[in-house]
């Protein structure tokens, strides 16, 4: 070959090689199989690092593998070996490593050649660069399978559509590049329009929004697709280019919320029944209060008149000798009766409405129990068995025993409510030390523990937390007022004890009252009198307030039989204007308490400015209202109730007087 | 699920692979000398598979009935081979084999004994040259035609006794400007793909060398 030729020969070659390059190519190569030698071009020399005057003397035809990356040389060599051993078409994609160390992705396409007798020859090939490529479908790869995203695209009139891996994942098909749009079409339930509609109308839009309900095809669950994607109009057809996802997750969410939409309108629904009840309930305590507050306004007065009668009635008695005819004497007696049968009834009437003054006095609880047996077994007629028990040396308590009686009857009524009928009841008594944590943050001291136990069906914790709240209650409405427990509990604090709770449900219920150990002994002072009249005398000057005259009259009538020096005032003013002018003051105020103008408290706190230290006697029929100082009497303070008798005036004015 | 021992690895996969497209581009050859025309085969990928799987396989993406051609191997490892075409491109088969000069009826006539000597040529290579790379000898059955749908092909039936495995081939034909596409199956118990995977650890231990491996 002349210079020339060998000159024209490199131009030729090098315009090949731009020609290639234009076209991607990152080089060539060409395999003699028969004199096993490898030839090469310019640019794969480049890329392999072959130095070019190897080119054109060949290679050892394992240069080949040299440059690929070492994770696919294993590949590539099986793929040579099936050429190598008569396969005719090379196509692999792989990794090659340039001599500055870069990582490409090539593209290998060639193609052998075979002689007469079908022996491969020559093995000719093309390497194109499709880094970039690779790098996209990697993107793409990705965004599918961590998106669950899957690709399809369908040509316009074509039988079968190209789809990603990811898109026969999401319908359950076995993965595959082409399926046929019948298959497609066949997961989708009965009914439904197809995934991918072979007619496509000229007007519609370019969206291919849409969801599907499919049966997936590998395990025949019902699940929501979601497709997203466009319709691309290009020259006389349409291709259908998108994605599908699954949705099944947001439409169940979908379905949750709609649940619980309709759920709400019964729970609100429920709501509102509830607080029907609770107005229901409402209602009624409201109405037991009017109840009370009616009754009780009556009982006073009626106690007013009471008194009267009974006291004239007292009097005559007392004015009648043996001279007179039996028989008004009988008659007497009989009025007698009936006024003090009357004077029970308000009594009553007063208790019902729980505007009985409260009380207290030291108390031997085991012998209020033991008074109350008679009591708690009329009240609990059904077949539950009652036991009440007492420790031997139990401290006396200071409480008012008619709300102590009241707070012991009403928790026995609930246990026999809470037992429906059939079970034990135990009542019990005990000394307790509390110490620095007593029930709710009960002051350390000793107390007397009062448990009422039963073996009903028990509280749960949300009960028991409203128990104690004034118109809770679990029974019927018409059955409880909801207060039964509140009493208990306001009675308890009063008297500076508290009461728990323990319960669970189905185990029973044991609710136990604390009550302060007395201070003093307990004493039966008004018994002890009641036997022998006590009298008094002249130096002994009582001041009698009171608004109804005939009442008045009555108090002063026996007063001064007694022996008192008695003076009278109508009102409060009156009485302090008479007490102000007595010169060595008075030893005892007896004064109603509910008066016009001046009220009985207020007068007995004038009066005790005015002279310290003054006894006074509170006379009521009506003493829910203010003698009480934190619900207790202060010292030197007590009450009487109308209507009464001669003897228990006497004995009570004889009574604070020695005090 | 394929049991590990005779899961085939990747490079196996691809050693299979290679060595059937060795096999179709011999018989792409003897097809040409017959036909007179260019005709190109190629398997791009290959699967493994249980029978039932295979049937789904098939069934998911053929929907109209398929044609097959069947022959048992028997050797080192024994199976049967099936070539499958969906029904619809068997005649245009025939007709790009045979040349476009004989008539409807004829073809008709034809298309059998067209078909299993097409698919004689094909998997006959496809085995020999199994056999050949992988160093053994195999014996086949003359091949019979079938029709049916892919359960029927893979002989599914309702007792869910067919625990054997398929291995799958995509194979895809060019001739005279006509695209069939069609699927080899070979169906193997386990012992036989077993050492079919120990005779390919063998061939791909003798192609890269132990230095690479």
């Amino acid at each position: 070959m002349s210079d020339n030729a060998v000159i024209e020969e490199q131009g030729r070659e090098q315009r090949m090689m731009a020609i290639r390059a234009a076209a991607g190519s990152s080089g060539t190569w060409d395999w003699d199989i028969l004199a096993d030698r490898l030839y090469v071009d310019g640019r794969f020399a480049e890329l392999y690092g072959i130095d070019a005057s190897d080119c054109l003397t060949g290679l050892p035809t394992n240069a080949f593998f040299k440059a690929i990356h070492h994770e696919d040389r294993a590949r590539i060599k099986i793929a040579v070996a099936g050429i190598l051993g008569g396969a005719e078409l090379f196509s692999k994609e792989f990794r090659v490593v340039t001599p500055d160390g870069v990582v490409l992705w090539m593209h290998g396409r060639g193609q052998s050649s075979f002689d007469a007798d079908d022996q491969p020859v020559r093995f000719t090939g093309l390497l194109v660069d499709v880094t970039d490529r690779k790098r996209t479908e990697e993107r793409l790869r990705i965004a599918q399978s961590a998106g669950g995203v899957g690709t399809f695209e369908h040509s316009d009139g074509f039988a079968t559509m190209v789809v990603s891996e990811e898109f026969c994942r999401v319908l359950g098909l076995h993965p595959a590049t082409v399926l046929p749009v019948q298959t497609v079409n066949g997961v989708v339930l009965a009914g439904e329009l197809p995934l991918i509609p072979t007619q496509v109308p000229e007007e519609a839009g370019s969206g291919l929004d849409a969801e599907f309900r499919i049966i997936r095809a590998e395990d025949g669950a019902e699940r929501w697709i979601a497709r997203r994607g466009e319709i691309i109009r290009d020259g006389g057809g349409h291709r259908l280019v998108g994605v599908i996802y699954d949705v099944t997750k947001a439409k169940e969410l979908e379905a949750q919320l709609r649940d619980l939409n309709d759920t709400l309108e019964a729970r609100v629904e429920a709501e509102v029944v509830e607080r029907h009840q609770a107005q229901e309930s409402l209602r009624q305590a409201q109405k037991m209060e009017a109840v009370g507050h009616l009754t009780g306004g009556i009982a006073h007065d009626f106690n007013n008149l009471l008194t009267i009668i009974i006291g004239n009635i007292d009097t005559v008695l007392r004015r009648i000798d043996t001279t007179t005819d039996p028989r008004i004497k009988r008659s007497l007696d009989n009025a007698l009766k009936g006024a003090e049968s009357a004077a029970a009834l308000t009594q009553r009437l007063l208790v019902f409405s729980r505007q009985q003054p409260l009380d207290p006095r030291a108390i031997d609880v085991a012998r209020l129990l033991a008074g109350m047996s008679d009591l708690l077994t009329r009240s609990i007629t059904e077949a539950i068995s009652i036991q009440m028990s007492s420790a031997q040396d139990l401290w006396k308590i200071e409480a008012d025993p008619h709300q102590l009686e009241n707070a012991i009857l009403n928790l026995a009524v609930n246990a026999r409510d809470a037992m429906n009928g059939n079970g034990a009841l135990t009542i019990d008594a005990g000394n307790i030390l509390v110490d620095g944590d007593g029930p709710n943050g009960l002051a350390p001291g000793r107390y007397v523990a009062i448990s009422v136990a039963d073996t009903g069906t028990g509280m749960s914790p949300e009960t028991i937390a409203r128990a104690f709240d004034p118109f809770f209650t679990t029974k019927e409405v018409g059955k409880g007022t909801g207060l039964g427990l509140s009493m208990v509990y306001g009675f308890a604090q009063q008297s500076k004890g508290t009461v728990e709770i323990a319960s669970r449900p189905g185990e029973g219920t044991t609710v136990t009252l604390y009550l302060p150990k007395a201070v003093a002994e307990a004493v039966d002072v008004v018994e002890a009198i009641e036997n022998q009249l006590p009298m008094g005398s002249a130096s002994e000057t009582v001041l009698v307030v009171e608004d109804d005259d005939d009442v008045r009259a009555y108090t002063v009538g026996i007063l001064r039989e007694l022996g008192y020096r008695v003076i009278e005032a109508h009102d409060g003013v009156t009485g302090l204007r008479l007490l102000e002018r007595q010169e060595h003051g008075i030893q005892l105020l007896l004064t109603d308490v509910i008066m016009p103008g001046m009220s009985g408290t207020e007068l007995a706190d004038a009066a005790r400015r005015y002279q310290p230290g003054l006894k006074v006697l509170f006379n009521s029929g009506y003493t829910r209202d203010a003698i009480m100082r934190d619900g207790r009497l202060e010292p030197g303070v007590d009450l009487i109730s109308k209507p009464f008798t001669f003897a228990v005036l006497a004995g009570k004015v004889r009574e604070m007087l020695d005090r | 699920m394929i049991p590990e021992l005779i899961a085939l690895g990747e490079l196996e996969r691809d050693a299979l692979t290679e060595i059937v497209n060795i096999g179709v581009s011999r018989a792409a050859s003897s097809l040409r000398k017959m036909v007179g025309h260019e005709v190109h085969l190629s398997v791009p990928s290959i699967e493994v598979v249980s029978q039932r799987r295979a049937a789904r396989l098939i069934g998911e993406r053929e929907l109209d009935g398929l044609v097959a051609i069947r022959q048992d191997f028997s050797g080192a490892f024994s199976g049967r081979a099936l070539l499958i075409f969906p029904e619809a491109n068997s005649l245009e088969l025939v007709r790009a084999v045979t040349g476009d000069t004989l008539t409807a009826a004829e073809v008709l006539d034809m298309e059998h004994e067209a078909l299993a000597e097409t698919g004689n040529v094909i998997l006959n290579s496809c085995l020999a040259t199994m056999a050949n790379m992988l160093k053994r000898s195999l014996t086949m059955t003359i091949p019979e035609v079938l029709r049916g749908n892919g359960a029927t092909l893979f002989e599914i039936d309702d007792t869910g006794k067919s625990d054997g495995l398929v291995l799958f081939l995509y194979i895809d034909f060019a001739i005279r400007q006509r695209d069939i596409r069609g699927y080899i199956a070979m169906l193997m118990d386990l012992p036989a793909l077993a050492i079919l995977r120990e005779l390919l650890e063998e061939f791909i231990a003798r192609v890269i060398g132990d230095d690479e491996r």
